[in-house]
């Protein structure tokens, strides 16, 4: 299997989007904005969290050292921090050594076109201040963006 | 690939062990360079968490069919000796022949995190059985496996002179800072060699 989710978290600390492929054979199978899939949301979002502030430090007052790849013994984590806060979390297998074309392009080609550039869509997932501190629950239900994402990414799952 | 600092991490996630090898480099506090062991820590056992589903029922799986896919050792090749061989005419201290080992062998670290780069460097740990974790930040950003396989072999020579010259030493406690000049004069020359 060659990728297993791709997460979407926006600035307010709260995932926007998940999707997370089960089944090799399938590349309709697993689960779209799941409720099952929030804690590992909060997981996944502090793993990065930690690692960007790391990251961080190491640079110094230099020019800003952004997290690319994670890799554990068992997958690749991808990452792309974009300047408005929103993050493009892209799990692999080990095989897949750099994967930032492709997160360049779900946010370039499709998250501005589906979502920026839609007049229907929220501009911001977090409608309340009760909603800013990682205590949204509003994802992105667009129906063009979960398609194209659906076309450019399920033929990379198996 | 050259590196910046080597950190050691005893198992409850304290720092006992930091160098830096870069003059160049930037310059982090003591008290930063604990904030970041005590967070590799939290994040070693985070990444562990997040297996994707997708692994979990295929180990499920492997584990009804009795393959042993689902929790496959992982092996790092050896890689032969690291930059010039001129040093390894000198002693290892209880260790023999031309190198500490010269066989691929057994990662313990299966499911924690193992290796990350940022658009500067990458950090890569050993994990040993005891929990003990060794880091080295290189100034290179890559994701390539022979470089991965390199830094695992550079942390395993680190560890093997820390099982000399360190746990042989009488004077030093268990998971207190590392004091101990022979190991840093060691460490500096096997940094040296690459």
């Amino acid at each position: 299997m060659a990728i297993y989710s791709f997460w979407v978290f926006d600035r307010h600390c709260n995932c926007i989007f998940d999707r997370e492929w089960t089944l090799k054979s399938n590349q309709s199978s697993g689960t779209t904005n799941s409720k099952l899939n929030e804690d590992t949301a909060k997981l996944l979002y502090g793993m990065v969290y930690s690692l960007r502030s790391i990251s961080q430090k190491l640079a110094g007052n230099e020019a800003h050292n952004e997290i690319r790849t994670i890799a554990t013994g068992k997958y690749r984590a991808h990452i792309l921090c974009t300047a408005s806060g929103l993050w493009f979390i892209l799990l692999s297998d080990l095989k897949q050594e750099d994967l930032s074309h492709v997160l360049r392009y779900l946010y370039g080609e499709i998250y501005v076109k589906t979502v920026a550039h839609n007049w229907l869509s929220p501009i911001d997932f977090a409608e309340s201040e009760a909603e800013k501190r990682g205590q949204g629950f509003r994802k992105i239900r667009n129906r063009n963006f979960l398609l194209r994402v659906e076309q450019f990414l399920g033929p990379m799952v198996n | 690939m050259a590196i910046q600092t080597i950190l050691v991490i005893n198992r409850s996630g304290g720092l006992v062990y930091q160098r830096d090898f870069l003059p160049s480099a930037a310059k982090l506090t003591s008290n930063e360079y604990l904030i970041l062991a005590g967070t590799l820590q939290g994040v070693v056992a985070i990444a562990s968490q997040i297996a994707p589903k997708s692994l979990q029922i295929s180990a499920k799986q492997g584990a009804k069919t009795g393959s042993e896919l689902g929790d496959a050792t992982q092996t790092v090749p050896y890689v032969g000796s690291l930059g010039s061989s001129a040093a390894s005419a000198a002693d290892l201290g209880s260790f023999l022949g031309p190198d500490f080992f010269n066989e691929s062998f057994t990662s313990w670290n299966t499911k924690g995190l193992k290796h990350v780069t940022t658009d500067q460097n990458s950090l890569f740990l050993y994990q040993t059985l005891t929990g003990l974790k060794f880091v080295a930040v290189s100034t290179q950003n890559t994701t390539n496996a022979m470089a991965v396989s390199i830094a695992e072999n550079l942390l395993r020579k680190a560890y093997c002179l820390y099982a000399d010259y360190v746990m042989k030493n009488p004077f030093y406690e268990p998971e207190m800072p590392i004091r101990c000049e022979l190991f840093d004069k060691k460490l500096g020359e096997l940094v040296a060699q690459l």
